[in-house]
């Protein structure tokens, strides 16, 4: 028995347009960017610092504290490279996304880790930020172009593992 | 339920995500019963992607609960009033003593719902004709007035009920979707709403005025509204008769009834099928007043017990939908005192954890279950009956068992939506 050729396409595009919302907490830090400042907030009842920072702890659900401006330095927490192409990419394969510990925060902000070879990056790696010009700043995570390498890796790398730094194991 | 809280439903919130919609209405829910988020064993939440534009947007509501260290947590993807029926069986088989139930509905952030409701619909033969947001409304309201079960100007009759705008203005309206004016249709909006549930002797423990959640129970109707018959619905009769069934007491006695109408012409039919007959409809406004998506069903919820809680009522039925068209249907009954122990209990219901031991029941035997027929076009049904009332009903074919030979011939001769039937199936039992 031979079964009816299955109609294999049907075009049906679906376009969708919403507003996104970025809340009380986050718009602090959105602000921030645009005047390429990175903003933490402290969390009065754990002693964590955000940066981004919610509007309340997410831990002990306190309101965190104001806004106050760091460094902008940090060191690469963990990273991997992309190595494929997919459409929309903006950036040529391969290169580098990490996870960026801020320096004077306990969370990590994800950006692109640029002018160095992906062979090269390390965890521990310490970077600084590289904006964007005047007219291209936004409240945007894309005001940072990417962070760049200041030196070489400062810290043992096997003697800070990831679960302990402060946002650590649940029986921490 | 020891506790109920929500937030005003507003026409748009620009100013909150939904972590930060959600955490004072947690609050407030927690404060009122004396309790802290540690203290709560499990947590349901209820909302939709579709709505909200990203993938597993539920996930940042969990800042407000504290997901740190990690909790037992559960997420539906439609109301938030699923996500209450997961809550309550959670208990039910004495997994824990206290569950949180929040639900947020964000209708707003859609820039047109044209563009978003029909992706709800199969991609297949559905999707690809994008109806309008109100148009699968539009028809089962028209299926509704062509059977003569229904008139444009009992929608008005309704709306004004609400609104407080006399009928004949209300008539003068243009239509959006005919027969449907802007006014039947419920308006959306952005809110949150948070039930907390305990069991047994912690319930009585927290609160002098727990409301019990006496039965539930959903049933769901075919994906494809075309092999539908539009002008009833059995899903909403059969959750109802099963949830009495589970709560000793039958949906016509409640005194107040939350319905989940996103329209107005889903009241008399919602009234219908649950054989309601003298309770007080929607008290707190109902949809109509304010559509926040997926919270609308834990709202009905909590509006319904909030009404037990106060004293002022003893026994309630809410009621909530999910997809086009009452698709999908969920009742709930509640009331102020707790089920006899020494009631007969159906088997299948599980134990409250407060409760004594007894002995098990014998089940009834199943039998078979009626197919639903096709109504007979030439055959007039009367306004307000179930769709499957006007039949006539074969001898030789086994009754529903829920419903008693009496009951059956009541609603046979019932004339109209105020003398529904009885439907005290639970009690026959
Ligand atoms: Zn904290």
């Amino acid at each position: 028995m031979t079964l009816p050729e299955p109609v294999e396409t049907t075009s049906s595009p679906l376009y969708m347009n919403y507003t996104y919302v970025a809340g009380t907490g986050r718009s602090v830090f959105l602000r921030g960017l645009n005047e390429r400042r990175l903003l933490a907030r402290h969390c009065p009842g754990c002693s964590l610092v955000y940066a981004p920072a919610p509007e309340f702890c997410s831990r002990c659900l306190r309101p965190v504290g104001p806004p106050f401006e760091l460094p902008g330095t940090g060191e690469v927490s963990t990273f991997c490279v992309v190595n494929f192409p997919f459409p929309g990419q903006v950036y040529e394969p391969p290169y580098v996304v990490a996870h960026i510990m801020l320096d004077g925060a306990h969370n990590r902000l994800m950006h692109l880790v640029r002018e160095v070879a992906p062979e090269e990056v390390t965890i521990g790696l310490r970077v600084e930020p590289v904006w964007v010009d005047d007219d291209e700043l936004d409240t945007s995570t894309t005001s940072i172009r990417y962070f760049r390498p200041i030196g070489r890796p400062t810290r043992d790398v096997a003697a800070v593992p990831y679960a302990q730094t402060p946002i650590g194991p649940a029986d921490a | 339920m020891v506790s109920f809280a929500q937030s005003p439903c507003v026409p748009a919130d620009r100013e909150h995500d939904m972590a930060e919609i959600v955490l004072p209405v947690i609050r407030e829910a927690l404060d009122a019963c004396g309790l802290t988020r540690d203290d709560i064993d499990f947590f349901a939440s209820g909302s939709h992607d579709f709505y909200e534009g990203r993938t597993f947007s539920y996930i940042e509501s969990l800042d407000a609960v504290g997901a740190w260290p990690p909790i037992s947590e559960s997420h539906v993807e439609m109301d938030a009033a699923w996500a209450f029926a997961e809550a309550w069986a959670w208990l039910q088989l004495g997994e824990g003593q206290t569950a949180m139930v929040y639900g947020i509905g964000r209708s707003s952030l859609a820039a047109d719902l044209d563009q978003i409701l029909p992706a709800q619909l199969d991609p297949y033969l559905l999707a690809p004709l994008r109806p309008h947001r109100d148009a699968l409304a539009g028809l089962q309201a028209r299926a509704l007035i062509d059977a003569g079960l229904l008139t444009e100007r009992q929608l008005a009759e309704i709306v004004s009920r609400y609104k407080d705008v006399a009928v004949d203005k209300l008539m003068d309206a243009p239509h959006v979707a005919a027969p449907l004016r802007a006014h039947d249709i419920a308006p959306p909006g952005d809110a949150a709403a948070v039930i907390v549930l305990a069991a047994g002797d912690t319930a009585r423990r927290l609160t002098a005025h727990p409301a019990w959640v006496r039965g539930l129970d959903h049933r769901m109707e075919t994906h494809y509204p075309g092999v539908r018959d539009l002008t009833c619905s059995p899903s909403t009769r059969r959750a109802g008769e099963r949830a009495a069934e589970l709560a000793g007491f039958a949906t016509a006695d409640v005194q107040v009834a939350e319905l989940h109408t996103e329209y107005s012409y889903q009241e008399p039919l919602l009234v219908a099928e649950l054989g309601l007959k003298n309770a007080e409809v929607n008290p707190s406004g109902g949809p109509l007043a304010g559509w926040p998506a997926t919270a609308t069903g834990l709202i009905r919820i909590g509006e319904a017990a909030r009404r037990i809680m106060d004293g002022t009522t003893g026994r309630a039925l809410a009621h909530a939908t999910n997809g086009p068209a009452l698709q999908h249907n969920l009742v709930c009954l509640l009331a102020a005192q707790p089920r006899d122990p020494g009631q007969p209990r159906d088997p299948g219901q599980p134990r409250d954890a407060a409760q004594p031991p007894e002995a098990a029941q014998p089940r009834e035997p199943e039998q078979p279950r009626e197919p639903e027929q096709p109504r007979d076009a030439g055959q007039p049904r009367e306004p307000g009956q179930p769709c499957d009332a006007a039949q006539p009903r074969d001898a030789a074919q086994p009754r529903d068992t829920a419903q008693p030979p009496e009951a059956a011939q009541a609603r046979d001769a019932a004339p109209a939506r105020d003398a529904a039937p009885a439907r005290d199936a639970g009690e026959a039992r």
